[in-house]
């Protein structure tokens, strides 16, 4: 079969599995799209003789696991031990960690292999890499997990890692026309991942299918494969425009409204949630924990490396980040419990909130990776998230509905956003 | 102006005599180097030691900076960029990383000299290292932060870092004989830090005097420094015995009735009051955590070095987390959530919690590193703790007592440790 590079994880990991497709067809799939479209600049590391050593190694051991030689993409924070992890930074040019990180090593003791390391902007913040918008080359694929997310909307990988702080990973998949996913906060472990935000890093996956999600849960917590139920009930949703609804652009206030409308017509019970008075200003305080907990977490690169830092990381992170006091530190801190508390109440009467993924469509230009505002007060959530790919905007680049969870519900929300995906048009 | 005992002064007491001239940073530096020289065949607190490189940086402390050249160490399990840094892991021997934790790079930002990495269990975990504890070495120095512990309390270095998921900071510390620290969870950056349970992991810090951890705790964490002040009045503490009283030996028992009585003397109210009923299995979900993420935080190791992993990692920890299921995960982090609201409510009627800091004095061994009963309940419940030594125990080991505070209220827990520390020294 040609093109097996456009089959999603799931589907791919049943035929190597079958033995109806080898790894190393997979993987040369694979790799021919990525040359053919080198212009998108989604990898910042791809050795393709490595990434065939690795699929034929899978073949020949039979192809096990829950992956059976699945390849995927690696965001460039998270270490490998055989292959360079930059960063996006200067000073880590040419950098070989030691070992794995943990979700590195849980993917290949599935069977799974490692195609490349993914475009990350600088430290997962601001400063943009390489990449384009695969759908349209002058647009942002949004940040900091551009790399995967363009690789993977661009089937040159069906699945690849990113981090999300802010909104790493919701956004640019949002903007790259796929499906991403944020779990719940703890479920999946960060050692070996760049560490920028105690209280907020959450390792993501981006993908073109729900499935997709399912079986790397299995992976990554090391638990049996618990599939997304389809063949769920209507949820419960709750509409919720949060308090930054004004900063979303009119196709994308349209989109989220419609779709509530027709998923509605559709059987589910839609209602409006919003956040009580105390939590109307709650991005602020993940600005406060961000920039707080960045500028102590890079007091490496901050004091000793300060040169080879973007400008725009030490004027708009680190250097504010060291000058805001403790005690504001701690207000947000606490402020933060309490907004989870408050969302568990919501959650008493919803199953799951829908919202939008991004303020609009992927801006044009590169100097920007776009806003993360519908992102980063999910983060501080600890709730889990699913972006899914909904129609396109003025542009015609593509747009996405977020679906959020109860925190550690993140099986009820696959079964939900699986019946959403099912109610689109 | 040389001192050649200036390796037994106190932090803050360095910081004055460099700043006034009496003393130079240099001198300290080698002081500290000759006691190690001296004492490591014995003592085996350091990985290691990183002299030449010391005394230079020393020589180009600015005497403006808060720390002015004072020395300090730092457990190995924090990257450092120009040391070696093994985790005390085989597999791991040798390793320079890329990086420098947070924990290193902020106290040599305020002018503190890095003396060198010291000795840590395997991964912050039970398998032991080869430090003894500097009162008597037949008796273990606690872990896992054991060689931070030894090297403070044998006057090798005035002031060093471990870390604690269970009872890695407070435990040695009681155990040597020194004045240990555990912030509220997140208050030191843990960039750097080799991980072991994320949701429990706290960096730490230890040193000879409640003054001396204020002023490096000021260094850590990049704020304006103000020494601890003793409070208005005596303080009213809690005398909590923990659902562990059991697990206690006569000794510790009676160190802690024995400084309780002596702080009630001094004018302390002493109230007996245990935590909520709602923590009474605080200890078991604390284990729950630590248990469900060694496998999945060790999976580098596991898949590329599981020979070089310890038995009691492998069959422990790692073994046991496998057997968890997600549920019981989930679970144990909203038990820990909510007992954490009931602590924190329960906390706030007392200037602080008086308690043990260990079971007793040191074990007599080297093969374990003692029990972390009377911690893992406080390092869950992310509570700032602080030891204080309390006396001696049978064998001549040092004993402590422990004061826990209110989340968040860390300088104040420094605060009442002052007034503690006063009334137990003087007698």
């Amino acid at each position: 079969m040609a093109d097996t590079n456009r089959l999603s994880a799931a589907e791919a990991v049943a035929r190597l599995s079958s033995g109806a497709l080898t790894a190393e067809q997979l993987t040369r799939d694979c790799l021919d799209r990525v040359e053919e479209r080198a212009s998108v600049k989604a990898w910042t590391y791809l050795d393709p003789d490595y990434a065939l050593a690795q699929a034929r190694a899978a073949d020949r051991a039979g192809r096990p696991g829950l992956l059976a030689g699945l390849p995927i993409g690696v965001k460039d924070v998270i270490d490998t031990f055989d292959m360079p992890t930059q960063h996006g930074s200067p000073i880590y040019q040419g950098n070989r960690p030691f070992a794995d990180a943990a979700c590195v090593a849980l993917t290949r003791m599935a069977g799974g292999t490692i195609l490349g390391k993914s475009v990350t902007t600088e430290f997962a913040n601001r400063f943009p890499g390489a990449t384009v918008n695969p759908h349209n080359p002058a647009h942002t694929p949004g940040g900091s997990s551009s790399g995967s997310a363009a690789g993977v909307a661009d089937f040159q990988v069906p699945l690849g890692f990113g981090t999300q702080t802010g909104g790493s990973t919701i956004r640019p998949a949002a903007f790259c026309g796929v499906v991403g996913y944020k779990p719940s906060f703890g479920e999946f472990s960060r050692v070996g991942i760049k560490l920028q935000c105690q209280n907020l890093d959450t390792l993501g996956l981006i993908c073109r299918s729900l499935d997709d999600i399912a079986l790397m849960r299995a992976v990554l917590i090391e638990m049996p494969h618990r599939k997304v139920e389809r063949a769920a009930a209507a949820p419960c949703i709750g509409l919720c425009r949060t308090p930054l609804w004004d900063a979303a652009d009119g196709p994308t206030q349209a989109l989220i409204e419609r779709t509530a409308a027709e998923l509605s017509a559709a059987g589910a019970r839609v209602t409006e949630v919003e956040f009580a008075a105390p939590f109307r200003d709650i991005h602020k305080h993940h600005r406060s924990i961000f920039n707080y907990e960045a500028a102590h977490n890079y007091a490496y690169e901050h004091r000793e490396r300060r040169a080879q830092v973007s400008a725009v990381l030490l004027e708009t992170v680190l250097d504010p980040g060291r000058d805001l006091p403790l005690a504001a530190y701690i207000e947000a801190l606490e402020t933060a419990e309490a907004f989870r508390a408050h969302l568990d109440d919501l959650f008493a009467e919803v199953d799951i909130l829908l919202t939008p993924s991004a303020a609009g469509e992927a801006p044009a230009g590169y100097d920007s990776t776009g806003n993360p505002a519908f992102n980063s007060t999910w983060t501080l959530a600890w709730t889990p998230c699913v972006t899914l790919p909904e129609g396109n905007g003025p542009g015609g680049l593509p747009l996405g509905v977020q679906l959020v969870g109860q925190r550690f519900a993140d099986e009820a929300l696959l079964d939900a956003a699986a019946w959403v995906e099912a109610h689109l048009n | 102006m040389p001192n050649p005992e200036s390796h037994r002064l106190s932090a803050v007491e360095m910081a004055q005599r460099i700043e006034a001239g009496s003393l130079t940073a240099e001198a300290v530096v080698q002081s500290c180097l000759d006691r190690i020289r001296e004492r490591e065949p014995v003592v085996r607190a350091w990985a290691h030691i990183a002299g030449d490189e010391a005394l230079a940086a020393a020589r180009a402390a600015s005497r403006d900076s808060l720390m002015k050249g004072v020395p300090f160490g730092i457990k190995d399990i924090f990257d450092t960029a120009d040391m070696p840094t093994g985790y005390g892991s085989p597999i791991y021997t040798g390793c320079r990383p890329s990086f420098q934790a947070s924990a290193a790079t902020l106290p040599r930002a305020a002018g503190g000299v890095l003396l060198g990495k010291t000795v840590t269990t395997e991964f912050a975990n039970r398998h032991p290292g080869p430090t003894a504890n500097p009162h008597n070495p037949g008796f273990t120095p606690g872990g896992s932060s054991s060689g931070s512990a030894a090297a403070v309390a044998d006057f090798m270095v005035p002031l060093a870092i471990g870390t604690q998921t269970g009872g890695s900071v407070i435990r040695p510390a009681a155990y040597c004989g020194v004045v240990g620290f555990k912030p509220s969870f997140n208050m030191f950056a843990p960039a750097g830090m080799h991980s072991n349970t994320e949701t429990l992991d706290t960096i730490g810090i230890m040193a000879r005097s409640v003054a001396d951890i204020a002023l490096f705790r000021a260094a850590i964490m990049a704020i304006p420094y103000e020494p601890p002040a003793v409070p208005d009045r005596p303080p009213r503490l809690a005398l909590t015995r923990t659902p562990h009283w059991d697990k206690a030996t006569p000794d510790g028992k009676a160190a802690l009735e024995e400084a309780a009585g002596r702080l009630r003397a001094a004018g302390a109210e002493i109230v007996e009051s245990e935590l909520p009923n709602s923590c009474t299995h605080v200890s078991e979900v604390q284990n729950r955590h630590s248990y469900f993420e060694a496998p999945r935080n060790h999976a580098p190791e596991r898949y590329r070095h599981e020979a070089q992993l310890s038995l009691a990692l492998r069959h422990g920890r790692i073994e046991g987390g496998q057997k968890l299921t997600l549920d019981e995960f989930r679970t144990a982090w909203r038990e820990a959530e909510t007992m954490r609201a009931a602590a924190q409510n329960w906390a706030g009627g007392f200037d602080a919690i008086l308690t043990l800091p260990a079971p007793g004095q040191a074990p007599k061994t080297l093969a374990s590193t003692g029990d972390a009963i009377f911690n893992g309940l406080w390092t869950l419940l992310h509570m700032p703790c602080l030891t204080i030594p309390a006396g001696t125990g049978p064998d001549g080991l040092p004993v402590g007592v422990q004061l826990v505070g209110k989340r968040h209220a860390d300088a104040r827990l420094l605060d009442i440790g002052l007034w503690v520390e006063s009334r137990l020294e003087a007698r």
